[in-house]
């Protein structure tokens, strides 16, 4: 144990020693990772800021039943009981209410502060209805199925219009899943290129350091012991470049809530990105450490067969 | 301690390095390996150390198959060998002291450990006064010292050295010779290729290779 601890040791030294080496080249790499990661890095932390807010705004779906003008009121209330049997052949379930055309009018005249022009119009234009509201739902997927439901309620007797306020959220849902596979893609992509530079740094490390190899090959050296500090090289060159990422992140943020708040408080909001959570952050951490890792596992494995 | 038998490596159809090498080399031998370039003396060197594979034949080295040896063995095998060879290997961009203590890092030993017997080595060969220095900073027969300061710090069973007396002047050389000499003195099998007739003078055993082939062998 002493032994194998003693090795990585040396092999982190040893590592640590060659960056040192040449630190204007490696901060360059380590410049260049971090840029290829603070993109999906931005992504994440828009993503994880609008997440909640979406969640908040999964409420109960209304749907807006509105019945024809000439429809009698004795066939408009005996409709309900049809409506509750489309709700739970579709397995929902909701609250049903109806609403007098009376009684929309008062709620009308109250809410919207045109009383008078209301007064004014005489008759009472609006039309009974009743207001289902459905049990919540998160998905784009569930949606779908409300839409469904709607469409079978509107093709009920005496039924003018049917309007599903949900749309937005659905709309919302939509736009975030695809927000989420375009960051899922965009981190992949730039994954492969974080690869791709530790690969090749790894590559000239290897080639640089090409007479060291072969002499302590000479001496007995394992192929472990030749690898490991390009290992750790690879791995501390993305746990650096995922350290400047998250700083770049964070830096930006500043400047970026300034512009986000004042475009908030337009639509009465305050809301603000706020950086990532300590935990996602080591996260990242340990995955940029882990792309540099199978960067320099792959360069080495390549590389290293060349010169033996 | 070093058995060849029926030996032969070729590259290729037509170049042909080593022909139907038999020999034997004892425990505590000192022996020289002579010959024209190319007659194969590097070849036989690095069959030993596994460098090189043979294309038939068996090599034993304290008993072992080295042939049958897999990949993942032959650092440990080279552990117990100290190599030399004609051009240094020395690491330029490490003190003399790092060098000497290279084969004992690789090995696992604790790097205070390595350093003591390091210098106790270079003091071996009368470099101990060099530990700080690079190596390009030494002459050639300084380096040759530094490499078999090196080769021994492992306190290897056999040493194999690859023309260590070449492009040094006689009394480098005869200093080269003189700490070979000193660790065949406590035991160490010592197999050393030359062409240097005034080293052979004074050999208790020479091996002579011609195009591959063991020509004749000298007991003077």
């Amino acid at each position: 144990m002493n032994t194998w601890l003693r090795q990585h040791a040396f092999a982190l030294t040893d590592a640590f020693k060659h960056l040192l080496h040449a630190p204007g080249s490696f901060g360059l790499n380590v410049l260049v990772v971090a840029i290829a990661l603070a993109l999906p890095f931005a992504g994440l932390t828009v993503l994880e800021n609008i997440r909640p807010l979406s969640e908040q705004l999964a409420v109960e779906p209304e749907i807006s039943i509105f019945m024809a003008m000439d429809t009698p009121r004795e066939r408009v209330t005996a409709l309900a009981p049809q409506i509750r049997r489309i709700v739970q052949d579709s397995r929902s379930t909701g609250k049903l209410e109806f609403v007098p055309r009376e009684q929309a009018l008062t709620l009308l005249k109250n809410k919207t502060g045109f009383s008078d022009a209301i007064t004014a119009l005489g008759d009472n234009p609006l039309p009974d209805g009743y207001i289902l509201k459905l049990a919540s739902f998160r998905d784009a997927g569930e949606a779908t199925r409300i839409d469904m439901l709607a469409a079978q309620l509107k093709a009920l007797p005496g039924v003018e219009y049917v309007q599903v306020d949900s749309a937005w959220v659905k709309r919302l849902a939509a736009l975030l899943h695809v927000l989420r596979l375009v960051l899922f893609f965009l981190a992949a992509t730039l994954g492969v290129v974080v690869m791709a530079v530790v690969f090749n740094t790894i590559r000239l490390q290897v080639m640089t350091q090409r007479e060291e190899i072969e002499v302590c090959r000479m001496f007995g050296a394992t192929n472990a012991f030749i690898c490991r500090p390009f290992f750790y090289t690879g791995a501390l060159l993305g746990l650096c470049a995922g350290a400047v990422a998250l700083g770049m992140v964070a830096t930006a943020l500043g400047p970026l809530n300034g512009a986000i708040v004042e475009f908030a408080r337009l639509y009465a909001s305050e809301f603000q990105l706020a950086p990532l959570n300590f935990s996602i952050e080591i996260a990242l951490l340990a995955m940029s450490a882990g792309l540099g890792l199978i960067g320099a596992l792959l360069s080495v494995k390549r590389h290293l067969g060349r010169i033996s | 301690m070093i058995e060849f038998q029926q030996v032969s490596k070729h590259y290729g159809r037509d170049s042909i390095a080593l022909a139907d090498i038999t020999l034997s080399i004892g425990k505590g031998e000192l022996v020289f390996l002579s010959g024209p370039s190319g007659a194969g003396k590097s070849t036989l060197l690095k069959m030993i150390a596994a460098i090189e594979r043979p294309n038939s034949g068996t090599i034993a080295v304290n008993g072992q198959n080295i042939c049958r040896i897999k990949s993942s063995g032959i650092p440990y095998l080279r552990r117990s060998l100290g190599l030399i060879f004609q051009q240094q290997t020395l690491l330029n961009d490490r003190s003399v002291l790092a060098n000497v203590m290279l084969p004992l890092l690789v090995a696992g030993n604790p790097k205070a450990d390595a350093e003591k017997r390091a210098r106790a080595a270079l003091d071996k060969v009368g470099l101990l006064d060099k530990s700080p220095f690079f190596p390009m900073s030494l002459s050639g027969g300084e380096q040759q010292r530094v490499a078999i300061a090196r080769a021994i710090v492992n306190r290897p069973q056999i040493i194999l050295a690859d023309e260590p007396t070449a492009n040094l002047d006689r009394a480098s050389a005869n200093k080269v010779m003189d700490a070979l000499n000193d660790f065949h003195g406590v035991g160490v099998t010592c197999l050393i290729a030359t062409h240097d007739e005034q080293i052979l003078n004074g050999a208790s055993r020479v091996i002579y290779l011609e195009r591959g082939r063991l020509a004749r062998e000298a007991n003077p």
